[in-house]
């Protein structure tokens, strides 16, 4: 078991999580509540992560980022900061990767509500981040969980973008999927194994119980 | 004392058309009626702040809520509005008490749900059903929690959307006592929006009916009923008996003149004439829709000696519980078709093909004129 690679797995997956949920929650509230041309536009591009292979658009990144990159020099040479192969790049490129992970369910989840709640709240003298936080933030709540869980546990699973932008450097860049394909390549089964059912058992049980509590803050109303 | 009245204006054609003006004295419940679709509900949401007018001016006592030209607009949050949505707008996720202790978010946390229980108790909310959620409630009893909530802020102005369309006659019945009561206490405008006609002639004190977005007439319900401004507020305020007329002009009688029925495919000559109320206001020869209430009709089994009785035959009687509903063929005008709402005993003795007399009584004649052709349908 490679516990430094299981270790920055579950790291990148909480700051993947930590940075993607503000961003998740503005986007997703926002295409959800406004009506403008180009939206179609704007929804692909999130759901675009989703439908290309990760080797594309890890290839992307990895050639706007990268050190030969405008932004990529910019980055090195005004603020000594490189984006590719380390573990900020992995973030940056788990966060992409997640868009639609976290937008799509926070938007369904706004979607669902009521316009005319919002409407009761603002006659009711509530302004708008009155309105957020008591009335549509609790209703949309089972869907911001579940966006949470799937960006978490899919960033664990990561592995094509992971693997453009990253490489394969031990303690930095080396998660667990890299890993579980570095022990089936030496034969060691035994040990890729060990990791796949964790990764398994965990996603599954992650999963399950975003359900189930979401079935539960369902049916609380 | 201080005019706490509400005054309306709206001018625009777009997005939508709404056009027309009214006001609602403090203490004075309005009813804006209409079809579907006519914008009575944009209306409502102009005075809420909710839909952004081109071209309004609001304003509640001394206080301007829109003025489109000055460039005031007053967001929805500081209007101080009562606003009950068509199907309640109560927050899924809260209960009773809470949802109404939403509205009080300026006062301290420990008032809010002291103040809110006792607003519902005002409205009838049993206190074990205070504690409940929206799902849980009947529809009588949310619709209490909306009232409640819109009460509790303590609201210049009440606006009730379509309030009692999602709930059963028995229930409607509890809440029309309920409003009444609320209006002796509160003493401000109510705006109350609503498609149907006896809801709005038993609650309100004046009717403004909007069709097309525009403000085609308003006052009394009793007013508007006797003195319709035109053919389509007439059918819209369900006036059944609209006919065809032409003005011939001033009669011998003082403060009287003439006017002929005019009934498609008859022979002009055999048509009635009316001697009618003279405003002085019609040339000879304009074409008019006239209509006369139930009240101008009366029904007999044979005519007495005054002018103006017709021979017509039962089309059908519709028993509409202490009313019925009669349609009668007069049957040397065409055909012509008189719709007549009865009660009493005698009403149980109509059954179709039977033969009668029916009066016009010219003094409840009110015309209205019409432009160019008259329609024939």
């Amino acid at each position: 078991m490679d516990w430094q690679a299981l270790t920055l797995s579950l790291k990148l997956a909480a700051i993947t999580l930590l940075v993607l949920l503000p961003i998740g929650l503005w986007l997703g509230r926002w295409l959800a509540y406004q009506q403008f041309k180009g939206k179609a536009l704007v929804e692909a591009l999130v759901v675009l992560p989703l439908v290309l292979p990760p080797t594309v658009l890890g290839y992307y990144l990895l050639v706007s980022l990268g050190g030969a990159s405008p932004l990529g020099r910019w980055t090195s040479d005004v603020l000594g900061v490189q984006l590719t192969f380390n573990f900020l790049g992995l973030v940056l490129a788990s966060v992409v990767f997640n868009i639609p992970f976290m937008v799509q369910p926070i938007q369904r989840a706004f979607e669902a509500i009521p316009t005319n709640l919002s409407e009761a709240a603002a006659v009711s003298g509530l302004n708008a981040w009155q309105t957020f936080v008591r009335v549509e933030l609790p209703l949309a709540w089972p869907g911001i969980l579940s966006a949470a869980v799937l960006t978490f546990v899919h960033t664990l699973g990561e592995f094509g973008v992971v693997l453009m932008m990253g490489g394969s450097i031990p303690g930095e860049t080396k998660t667990i999927a890299i890993a579980i394909y570095d022990r089936v390549q030496a034969f060691d089964f035994r040990g890729a194994d060990q990791m796949a059912m964790l990764l398994l058992v965990f996603s599954l049980s992650a999963v399950a119980a975003s359900y189930f509590a979401t079935a539960r803050l369902v049916n609380r109303r | 004392m201080q005019n706490t009245g509400l005054s309306v204006k709206i001018e625009q054609d777009h997005p939508m058309r709404l056009s027309g003006e009214f006001t609602c004295e403090a203490g004075q419940l309005v009813a804006l009626v209409g079809p579907s679709g006519a914008g009575k509900t944009s209306m409502l949401r102009v005075l809420a702040g909710l839909l952004p007018a081109a071209k309004a001016h609001v304003q509640v006592g001394g206080e301007v809520w829109c003025d489109t030209q000055a460039d005031v607009i007053v967001p929805t949050q500081q209007r101080h509005v009562g606003m009950v949505f068509q199907n309640y707008a109560l927050m899924p996720h809260l209960n009773a008490i809470d949802n109404v202790a939403l509205a009080l978010a300026e006062y301290p946390k420990k008032l809010r749900r002291e103040m809110a229980q006792s607003c519902l108790q005002k409205v009838g909310l049993q206190p074990e059903q205070q504690l409940r959620k929206p799902a849980q409630l009947s529809g009588g009893q949310q619709q209490r929690v909306a009232l409640a909530r819109a009460l509790v802020r303590k609201p210049k102005v009440l606006l009730l959307d379509e309030p009692f369309s999602a709930v059963d006659q028995l229930t409607r019945q509890g809440l029309y006592a309920l409003l009444a009561q609320l209006r002796q206490e509160l003493h401000i405008p109510i705006v109350l929006v609503t498609h149907d006609l006896s809801e709005a002639r038993q609650l309100a004190d004046k009717l403004v009916v909007i069709d097309a977005g525009t403000v085609l007439q308003q006052g009394t319900p009793d007013a508007i009923h006797l003195s319709p401004r035109n053919a389509r507020v007439a059918e819209l305020v369900g006036i059944a008996n609209h006919f065809q007329g032409l003005w011939l002009g001033t009669s011998e009688t003082a403060g009287k003149a003439r006017m002929q029925w005019v009934i498609f495919g008859h022979n002009p000559e055999n048509c009635p004439v009316f001697e009618v109320k003279d405003k002085g206001k019609l040339p000879i020869g304009q074409n008019l829709t006239w209509v006369i209430p139930s009240d101008g009709l009366t029904l007999a089994t044979q005519p007495d000696n005054r002018p103006n009785w017709f021979a017509v035959s039962v089309k059908y009687a519709r028993y509409l519980g202490d009313i019925s509903l009669v349609t009668l063929a007069c049957t040397t005008l065409n055909g012509l078709e008189v719709k007549l709402l009865l009660s009493g005993p005698s009403r149980r003795l109509l059954e179709s093909g039977l033969q009668l007399y029916i009066h016009f009584n010219p003094d409840f004649v009110h015309v209205m004129p019409v432009r160019g052709m008259i329609s024939t349908n």
